[in-house]
């Protein structure tokens, strides 16, 4: 009987192996078709997604029997980042894939995985479709290795339903202002700011750094040594932002979730994010929705009236000496980032894109979503947040600095050396 | 021995047909990964340029890390947690099945189904119930007018590690579920006997069934100490390594190290992790003896 | 027969022990259970209260949370998927590590304690650090985007624990009942099917569970190796509700629980029944 059972266990694992390769990788090689692959993070629930299937879609029935595109679904941001890391290091790029483009990822530009958009990028003036500052950050050496697509756009965010409760006309226009205007906050129960240290880089607090940067630093600070001064003066105001009930008393491992929630119940009255929250806080909470408005950090240093903004996300193509092949992959881009699907993902999913294009009066867009536009035309200048301009290492201390100089209560000095340390 | 020698040969064919897939599946999906890995800790490497040879200096520099320090402690006291906390609980809980009392059959299975639930869901559960604004621990402390111990349990320099260690370990579903089965296994006539001489429960444990399961209990701690040396997920989940880099541990230390794109650092950390391990284990050998797989081989 | 009858100890201390067994037995079943309660209400409550009040009641049960679970990320076509795979990986390597497990628990021959060193150094690595050559691997030998990849994968995974298992159950089986079999003229294979597998029954329980469950939740490996819906797995499904920049809670839990309900019916039928069949059986006596 037992004999029996463990025939029948051996026959079935015979079964699988020998009806397994028909689900494996078959044959491409017989098709004329050029199948390009994209793993892309765009599916599911992203704001993107459905807007991105839509272009991917219409471009596979304009070159039907030419070039297909399959998306591959990549759920999952951090799963995402792995994958296409472990491709890149396996040698084997993904046809298609997007990337943040960061003074770790710059390393992806080196060896020949990647293509180069150099030379195509100069014919038809594709080049000049694209913001000229975006295309310069994603050239490195005199080569365009990825194209610039996605930018973060972050101004602070507002209650001011809260603030006229707290009796606060006005956004504060500097800091001293914005002090004033916590203790107000505070008397009447509510608590000033979200923040938070968790998840893998401390979001909304690295937001407030960088937007506390800017204003001492202005904007070249980027390019200045850890020793420039506004490191250390952003580091002392974040430490007050964490101290005397400025923020909620979760911060410290708080992760984006709590933080957000914290804004949407209107326990906060102050908060930090971009535009690809709209949708979620219309949903959740239509009260915070409504009072929400956009303003620029109160001055704390020299400079006023910047925001943060930046290239966070770059297309990237995998190299290949099949010129048809190449000639597809470049086709496909032309169409994505073409002005006028870019305008269509824009206001679809409410993102911003680093093609310019041009909004008639016909164009539908959120109210809120409107505020996020002035707010980037009537900024004074951009400032690039912290992520994209610091290696992976300083990114994932930075919560862990915050913690230090809270709980331990190190100087801002010293939080600024906990990020010297792990930067090389 | 000289009888078994001779048997040995006799079934030499067989062992060696018996031995063929675990060998295949072992040297493609552990040995040369591992190889890999020791090969690469003398590397520096980004993923993409070509490797350059540096000796040993992935390993000084990653001893160097203050961060890596405070991971290997962390380790041995996830480690230490799971060996003198987890497995006595789970031993004591599964001593209490094995008596089948009333509804075990139920029990056995809520006990276990926590770790049927994926260890994102987990992770936000406990997240949840320490958050100190809206979490369940602060809520029952106050409610029994324990208000002063009321925390921000994971953003505490001294509770964020006891927080996350105990979010994990006090479900012990997989080591009870071993040691159970181990205990179902004892001939009942032992116990029969025992009773006739009128051994009491305690005596019972004590004498029949703990010497019976010993070397069960050694696997599931050898398990439980590997799974406490290896996780990453629940540190990363809970806490990423924080507050002020006070939970990190050297699995979570070497993801790090990849997603810097050090590939050659996170090598070396995964081959100082196996290091490790291997002493912990040999260590946790001398006082507890060996467990029934691994005695045969040392013998 | 119950073996709690028949004790001699004086009836204080049994009241006392009692009373610690069922207060160690219910604060324990407490513990357990919560987070199951937990994840259920959570599935029926919108993003908004799960954010800002995770322990209350939800308002409105929120039924479509389970409609949109399935619709958003496709859930039931890869519930088939998750099915073969843990199946059959679950398969492979009981079959693999009792091969093996036997052979070592019961033979002496050159190399033996080269499995053990692999196997604990197997067992000790966080299975991520493998990711750049398991792809290799899949991708070399044309496995990519199958379910034979994950199959495969999988089971290889779970060898070390199995063998730690396994092989634990079957030193403990007395070694006098193979000797007998043997001078009655079993050959090594009968031995080993007919002798030494049956009794090591809960060994092999024991691992399958374990291994059914890794299957069942494995994502990062799920996620590298596959791309297609037709080799993808449920994992994969959950985390479509886990973008860039926001996690749909509400349907991610609800996501979970539809995929828990297997998991937790493999445990109790299959788990329950082998275990109690054998707790019934010749063994206990």
């Amino acid at each position: 009987m037992r004999t029996r059972k463990l025939l029948s266990l051996l026959l079935s694992c015979l079964l699988i192996a020998s009806v397994m390769p028909i689900f494996g990788a078959g044959a491409r090689e017989a098709d004329p078709e050029i199948v390009l692959t994209w793993p892309c993070i765009w599916v599911g629930q992203d704001s993107k997604a459905d807007m991105i299937e839509k272009i991917v879609n219409e471009f596979n029935e304009e070159h039907a029997g030419e070039i297909r595109v399959i998306i591959e679904p990549q759920p999952d941001y951090d799963g995402y980042e792995d994958t296409i890391r472990t491709r890149l290091a396996a040698g084997q790029a993904p046809d298609i894939f997007t990337f943040k483009l960061s003074p770790t990822t710059a390393a992806y530009y080196s060896g020949d995985l990647l293509m180069d958009f150099t030379d195509d990028l100069t014919q038809d003036g594709w080049g000049y479709t694209f913001n000229q500052g975006n295309i310069n950050a994603s050239t490195i050496d005199g080569e365009t290795k990825s194209l610039p697509y996605e930018i973060g756009f972050t101004p602070i965010w507002y209650n001011t339903e809260l603030f006229a409760k707290a009796g606060i006309d006005e956004f504060p226009r500097t800091m001293d202002e914005f002090w004033v205007a916590a203790d107000k906050l505070k008397a009447i129960g509510v608590v000033p700011t979200s923040q938070m240290t968790g998840g893998t880089n401390s979001w909304t607090s690295m937001l407030w750094f960088t937007h506390l940067l800017g204003s001492f630093g202005g904007p070249e600070v980027w390019e200045r040594a850890w020793d420039d001064p506004a490191y250390e003066q952003a580091a002392a105001i974040l430490k007050r932002l964490y101290s005397d009930g400025n923020t909620t008393r979760d911060a410290i491992g708080a992760d984006a979730g709590v933080s957000g929630g914290h804004y949407q119940a209107g326990r906060t009255a102050m908060f930090i994010n971009g535009a690809w929250y709209i949708g979620n806080i219309r949903e959740n909470s239509p009260e915070a929705y409504a009072a929400t408005k956009l303003a620029p950090l109160p001055q704390a240093g020299d400079y006023y009236g910047h925001q943060v903004g930046w290239l966070h996300t770059n297309l990237g193509a995998a190299n290949t000496d099949d010129p048809a092949r190449r000639e597809a992959v470049i086709t496909f881009l032309k169409h994505l980032t073409d002005p006028e699907n870019a305008k269509r993902v824009s206001l679809d999913a409410g993102s911003l894109l680093s093609i310019e294009f041009d909004l008639g009066p016909e164009d539908e867009i959120d109210p809120l979503q409107q505020q996020f536009i002035d707010a980037g035309n009537q900024a004074e200048f951009l400032i690039d947040h912290l992520e994209a301009s610091m290696p992976v290492d300083v990114v994932y201390e930075f919560g862990q600095a915050i913690g230090a100089m809270v709980l331990e209560d190190r100087s801002p000095a010293e939080f600024v050396q906990m990020l010297e340390a792990v930067h090389d | 021995m000289k009888k078994l020698t001779k048997k040995t040969n006799r079934n030499l064919k067989w062992i060696i047909i018996f031995l063929i897939p675990v060998t295949v599946l072992l040297i493609a999906f552990f040995v040369y990964p591992i190889v890999y890995l020791a090969f690469l800790g003398f590397m520096e490497w980004d993923g993409i340029s070509a490797m350059s040879f540096v000796g040993i200096s992935n390993y000084t520099r990653t001893f160097g890390d203050s961060v890596f320090q405070t991971s290997i402690k962390n380790n041995l006291i996830w480690a230490l947690s799971a060996a003198f906390l987890q497995i006595p609980l789970a031993l004591v809980i599964a001593l209490i099945l094995a008596r089948e009392p009333r509804g075990w059959r139920f029990l056995r299975t809520v006990y276990f189904l926590p770790n049927v639930i994926s260890l994102v869901a987990l992770a936000m559960l406990w997240r949840a119930m320490y958050n100190p604004e809206f979490g369940a621990v602060n809520f029952f402390l106050s409610q029994l007018g324990l208000e002063h111990m009321t925390r921000n349990w994971l953003g505490e320099l001294d509770t964020a590690l006891p927080a996350v260690i105990f979010s994990y370990q006090v479900y012990i579903g997989y080591f009870m579920v071993i040691i159970l089965a181990g205990t179902m296994s004892i001939p009942k006539t032992f116990y029969e006997a025992a009773m006739i001489d009128g051994a009491n429960i305690l005596q019972q444990e004590r004498y029949i069934t703990l010497p019976a399961i010993r070397g069960i209990i050694v696997t599931a701690g050898t398990l439980a100490v590997a799974f406490a040396l290896r996780q990453f997920e629940t540190t990363f989940l809970m806490t990423a390594g924080g507050p002020a880099n006070r939970t990190p541990v050297m699995g979570l230390y070497m993801y790090r190290r990849m997603a810097g794109l050090r590939y050659g650092q996170a090598a070396a950390t995964g081959v100082l992790l196996i290091l490790l391990g291997v002493v912990v284990l040999s260590g946790m050998q001398r006082i507890f003896g060996k467990s029934d797989a691994i005695e045969d081989a040392h013998q | 027969m119950n073996r709690d009858t028949m004790t001699e100890t004086s009836l204080p201390v049994q009241v006392l022990g009692k009373f610690l067994k069922w207060l160690v037995l219910s604060l324990y079943l407490v513990i357990t259970i919560f987070p199951i309660v937990w994840l259920a209400l959570s599935a029926f409550k919108t993003n908004f209260e799960i954010e800002t009040a995770p322990f209350s009641f939800p308002a409105v049960w929120q039924f479509q949370n389970f409609v949109s679970a399935i619709s958003v990320s496709g859930l039931h076509q890869y519930f088939l998927n998750s099915i073969i795979v843990a199946v059959f990986a679950t398969l492979v390597n009981l079959l693999v590590t009792s091969l093996a497990s036997f052979t070592i628990a019961r033979e002496e021959f050159p190399f033996r304690k080269v499995f053990f060193t692999v196997t604990t150094a197997g067992v000790l690595i966080p299975i991520i650090a493998f990711m750049v050559p398991y792809y290799t691997l899949i991708t070399r030998f044309n496995l990519y985007d199958s379910l034979l990849a994950l199959i495969v994968t999988y089971s290889a995974i779970n060898i070390p624990i199995s063998m730690f298992l396994i092989s634990s159950f079957m030193t403990s089986i007395p070694r006098e009942l193979e000797d007998s079999a043997e001078i009655d003229g079993c050959s090594f294979f009968q031995r080993y099917a007919k002798i030494i597998m049956p009794l090591a029954r809960p060994g092999l329980v024991t691992a399958g569970t374990f291994s059914f469950i890794y299957c069942w939740n494995e994502f990062i490996y799920a996620l590298l190796l596959t791309s297609s819906r037709s080799a993808r797995t449920v994992q994969l499904a959950i985390r479509f509700f886990t973008s860039q920049f926001r996690t749909d809670y509400a349907g991610m839990y609800a996501a979970i629980v539809l995929t828990m309900i297997p998991t937790v019916v493999v445990y109790v039928f299959l788990h329950d029944k082998i275990i109690s069949g054998l707790t019934a059986g010749a063994v206990k006596g």
